[in-house]
């Protein structure tokens, strides 16, 4: 139907055939060549370009389009018609600017609201129900602003708003069929036949795949990512000529993890001028994916880049093990087969993975069993934990599959959250300034509108606040009712009941109830720190200038308050860094590793800082302190340092942790040390001394392949002969 | 070929274990107090690891001594003194500069071309000689300092790289960390050195998130380009040139009694070597046993020495 946007206007422009009628054949399913062919006869560049369009000639439309906008006289229509062109052959930038540039030009015409809508609603940025509002104001009867309407609030999970403006559309345009898919992808969300819509579509055009397209697309919205594949795949057979239908189709087959049929798919739309980014960058990460290395056992399949499996694998899979051991207790199932988890040691693959996707989809994506996510080598150190991502990844995986896919997003991702924070209090989401200031501000969604929060941001940093808010939802009602009260919550909704039945089921109480609870107890945890933001940041700003200024006295007595202002505040320039800094230069290290360990205990993840800790903590003589703070620090950046894991293996042989000194001079040694003989000696003297003589005698033997003359390995090699 | 290569290179060592080593070091003019002051440290740092090794001959020259004069009356004290079996280093630390055609190391007063410094290194007779070029643009001199015997090392691939350059630290920290070495047989080749200062450099850069202004590399066929490993004929003299022994090894060497063992342990060295060479074209098993035999001969005979 956004085709037909405001063709209204232009019908008097009208030749023998007009675009309006040209694309209402199109509409209707109906062959239009022989109309599209007749507008490039047409003296009138618009029309030549609507013409070229139809047939696909994109330059040549695009060209037209260029030819028409030119004219002095040229109808705001033409760039709204260009710009949706842009629009759909992968351009958005261009198209914004090319929507605003016709409301510049005609500030009353609605079409062109809502197109600017239609590419902000695609590209998940500015605030789209606000150009619709806009339109609507201008054209109460755009049926298409009403449509577009419904997809976002659906995309929100606000069902009853996209019901309502589905059927506003239908009322003023019978055969506007994205609101009949709308209405088909409510039922299905439901879990209702979609029958009655599904004939509907049909009526108007029975190929029309765009609709079926529409349907798995808000499926996938909703977790329900096989349906999703099962809907994409109706839309090619509807439409088999549709490419952006073979592409979504190939996308949710690789998401889903399966071997083939994406590339078939993605080829097929990539070969017939289907060029998306999202398809190039797709068919660009499966031949990356090809040369993945993949480790496999019973419960868990990891592809990670050859270059770095050998030194994550272990690691990952024994967090896995972990993981799915604690969550199976838990949640009280097994996941059917192995989870399968993919690491990306360049976020731009990563960013393939979750493109069209709203959300953070920052650090990691679950699809059902299969989850992607950065590898530590992806991201600056200190920027990203893998293990907590890990855990909350995993948590949707459970939740999902425990659901049968029917959870909201705010509970599966709050729940998550809290999973972070059960495996250790240093990961749990710590408040940001822009969370402080929604708290300070009121922002805070209702628990039953919260989804909203997740997908169309009604303001900048709208979704972090909501993860926060979701995660602290699941923190409350674990502390207040029990953890058990989460899971039973789980099974509500796996009973088919929304939010509302499940909190009354569950917790006894109304949402505006449980609002009122939570709210308040917000407040008397953050209250504080969201009233006193201001004063912080004036404080914190003094103490970065004092530190600068070298005048550490003063550093080391304000501190305290800057950090009593705003405790979990660990990111750039915080108060605990700039103390232990100070007190560095004082000479008091028993105050800097202070400074430092509340640091840490903040959620403060800069691998120096917590190195230097370690250092601190071993020079004390505790050596079991600093084995635990550099164990940190492997689920922040094991990657690239050779020396963490060969530290951290001296001390726990030191501590007679041979399993664990094995684990981190096997790491060394994966890393590839310029003194390659010295770790694998490392790494034979800890499979000795953990009894495991044949690995001691075999390595010992390839670090003196290398190093014939190496002392220490040679006595080793003599003393595994002589106990032989 | 390579099989005759190493053995040939075992030859060397064995022949040089007691001949002399002539570690001239040189830091340039600084400039400015920070370089002044890092270059005069890496001189004294390579000064000190120098003479704790038996038998050397150093000079080191820093500061106002740093002149063309004082540079060729060293190299000529050198060239009167040291015989053909004599090993010579001389290390360059500091600035030069490059105009596209000549290179100049920057000292006190006048400067010396490198053109200038290969002909006096040409009057000293050692066989075998090794140039280190730590400075900015040294990658400028390798074509005047190449000649048959000589090992040419680079801070920079070409006189282009004129960044000031930290690689003179990371070759002076080669030689104070028993981890460059490699092998493990208590002995510090040029090669080793080089791998450590390179990959040092490197990993520098990369901490830093800068991008690399220098990219050290060598030539030791004195002919053809530099490169920056080893291969293609390249590398073979560098991994043969010790730069200093450790301990035990030096000891040893310097101790008549032990010379049938030190010559065993070389036969066995050698027999490893070529059990290496052959591992491709070897049954794993037979490959395996054989090495593991030979290993364990070896650290027998490495624990006799070491009585």
């Amino acid at each position: 139907m956004k085709l037909l946007l405001g063709f209204a206007l232009v019908s008097s422009l009208a030749h023998a055939a007009s675009p309006s009628d040209c694309w209402t054949l199109v509409h209707h399913g109906q062959n239009a060549r022989a109309c599209f062919t007749q507008l490039t006869q047409s003296s009138s560049a618009y029309e030549r370009a609507e013409g070229a369009w139809g047939l696909e000639d994109w330059q040549a439309a695009n060209e037209n389009f260029r030819d028409a906008a030119k004219v002095a006289s040229s109808h705001a229509l033409v760039k709204v018609r260009w710009a949706l062109l842009l629009h759909e052959r992968f351009n958005n930038a261009e198209a914004a600017d090319l929507f605003r540039e016709a409301i510049e030009q005609d500030p009353n015409f609605a079409p062109a609201y809502l197109g600017l809508a239609t590419v902000q609603a695609e590209d998940y940025s500015g605030n789209p129900n606000e150009a619709i509002a806009k339109a609507l104001a201008l054209n109460p009867k755009l049926a298409g602003a009403h449509e577009l309407a419904a997809k976002i609030a659906l995309d929100n999970d606000n069902r009853e708003l996209a019901e309502k403006e589905a059927d506003a559309a239908l009322a003023i345009e019978g055969e506007a069929t994205s609101a009949m898919a709308t209405r088909a992808a409510l039922e299905l969300i439901a879990d209702r036949p979609p029958d009655v819509w599904l004939a509907k579509i049909a009526a108007v055009n029975p190929h029309d795949g765009a609709a079926y397209m529409q349907m798995a697309h808000h499926l996938e919205l909703h977790y329900r990512f096989n349906d999703a594949a099962t809907y994409y795949r109706k839309a090619v057979e509807k439409q088999p000529e549709l490419w952006a239908a073979h592409s979504a189709l190939g996308i949710e087959e690789m998401r889903l993890g399966r071997a083939e049929e994406p590339q078939k798919e993605l080829e097929l739309a990539y070969n017939n001028g289907y060029r998306d980014p999202a398809t190039v960058n797709s068919l660009r990460l499966l031949d990356s994916l090809a040369k993945f290395k993949t480790v496999k056992d019973a419960s868990t399949v990891l592809i990670l880049d050859p270059k770095e499996s050998d030194l994550l694998a272990p690691y990952v899979q024994e967090e896995l093990h972990t993981i799915l051991a604690t969550y199976s207790k838990k949640y009280a199932m097994e996941l059917h087969g192995p989870v399968q988890v993919e690491m990306y040691p360049n976020h731009e693959d990563f960013a393939v993975r979750t493109m069209g996707m709203p959300g953070l989809g920052a650090l990691g994506v679950t699809f059902g069993q299969v989850i992607a996510m950065d590898s530590p080598s992806g991201r600056k150190p200190g920027e990203f934990n893998w293990g907590a991502t890990l855990w909350h990844e995993m948590s949707h995986a459970y939740i999902i599959t425990a659901t049968n896919q029917r959870v909201p997003r705010w509970f599966t991702e709050g729940l998550a959250v809290h999973e972070e924070g059960q495996r250790s209090p240093e990961w749990r989401d710590r408040v940001t300034s822009d969370i402080l200031l929604a708290i300070r501000d009121k922002k805070l969604m209702p628990v039953d509108k919260l989804d909203r929060g997740f997908v169309h941001q009604e303001y900048p940093g709208q979704v972090l606040v909501s993860y926060f808010q979701a995660g602290a939802i699941c923190d409350y009602i674990s502390n207040t009712a029990g953890e058990a009260k989460l899971l039973e919550i789980v099974h509500a909704y796996a009973d088919g009941q929304d939010t509302k039945q499940a909190l009354q089921s569950v917790l006894h109480l109304s949402p505006e109830a449980f609002d009122t609870q939570f709210l308040a107890s917000i407040d008397k945890q953050y209250g504080k720190e969201a009233q006193g933001f201001d004063v912080w940041r004036a404080k914190l700003k003094a103490l970065v200038a004092a530190s600068e200024a070298k005048q550490y006295d003063d550093v080391i007595a304000n501190a305290p308050a800057v950090i009593a202002l705003y405790p979990e505040y660990a990111g750039d320039a915080n108060a605990y860094e700039l103390l232990a800094d100070a007190q560095h230069v004082k000479g008091n290290a028993t105050e800097e590793a202070k400074a430092l360990s509340a640091y840490m205990h903040a959620g403060g993840q800069q691998p120096e800082l917590l190195k230097r800790l370690a250092a601190l903590q071993e020079k004390a003589g505790d050596a079991s302190a600093a084995i635990a703070t550099l164990t940190r620090v492997l689920y922040i950046y094991p990657v690239r340092d050779t020396e963490l894991h060969k530290h951290l293996g001296t001390l726990l042989m030191a501590a007679k942790q041979y399993d664990g000194a094995v684990r981190e001079y096997a790491a060394a040694v994966t890393t590839r040390p310029l003194d390659m003989a010295g770790a694998q000696y490392d790494l034979a003297s800890a499979y000795m001394a953990a009894g495991q003589r044949d690995k001691a005698q075999e390595t010992v033997l390839l670090a003196l392949e290398a190093a014939p003359d190496f002392r220490p390995a040679q006595k080793l090699l003599l003393e595994l002969q002589q106990t032989k | 070929m390579k099989r005759l290569l190493l053995l040939l290179a075992s030859f060397i060592v064995t022949l040089h274990a007691a001949a002399a080593t002539y570690y001239v070091t040189v830091a340039g003019l600084g400039g400015e107090p920070d370089y002044e002051q890092r270059f005069t440290a890496n001189a004294k740092d390579l000064d000190k690891v120098f003479r704790g090794i038996a038998g050397a001959h150093v000079l080191t020259l820093t500061g106002t001594q740093s002149t063309a004069a004082q540079l060729r009356t060293a190299l000529a004290g050198v060239a009167q003194q040291a015989t053909a079996n004599d090993d010579f280093v001389l290390v360059l630390i500091g600035h030069g500069s490059f105009d596209g055609t000549e290179y100049k190391f920057n000292l006190v007063g006048p400067d010396l071309t490198a053109v200038d410094i290969a002909a006096m290194c040409d009057h000293i007779a050692s066989k075998r000689q090794l140039v280190v070029d730590t400075t900015s643009s040294s990658g400028g001199a390798i074509a005047a300092f190449e000649r048959s015997g000589r090992i040419v090392i680079a801070a920079t691939k070409s006189g282009t790289e004129k960044n000031a350059t930290v690689f003179a630290r990371y070759f002076v920290e080669a030689l104070q960390d028993t981890s460059a070495d490699v092998d493990k047989n208590d002995s510090l080749t040029a090669a080793e050195a080089y791998t450590y200062a390179s990959r040092k450099t490197a990993a520098f850069y990369e901490s830093q998130k800068r991008l690399a202004t220098e990219h050290a590399v060598f030539n030791d066929t004195g002919r053809g380009e530099a490169v920056r490993d080893a291969g293609g004929g390249q590398g073979q003299l560098m991994a043969s040139f010790t730069l200093l022994r450790y301990g035990a090894a030096q000891k040893a060497a310097s101790d008549p009694a032990k010379q049938s063992l030190l010559a065993k342990k070389e036969e066995l060295e050698q027999k490893i070597d070529v059990l290496k060479y052959n591992k491709a074209a070897m049954d794993p098993a037979d490959y395996k046993k054989q090495l593991t035999a030979a290993l364990l001969e070896l650290a027998q005979v490495q624990g006799e020495l070491d009585k």
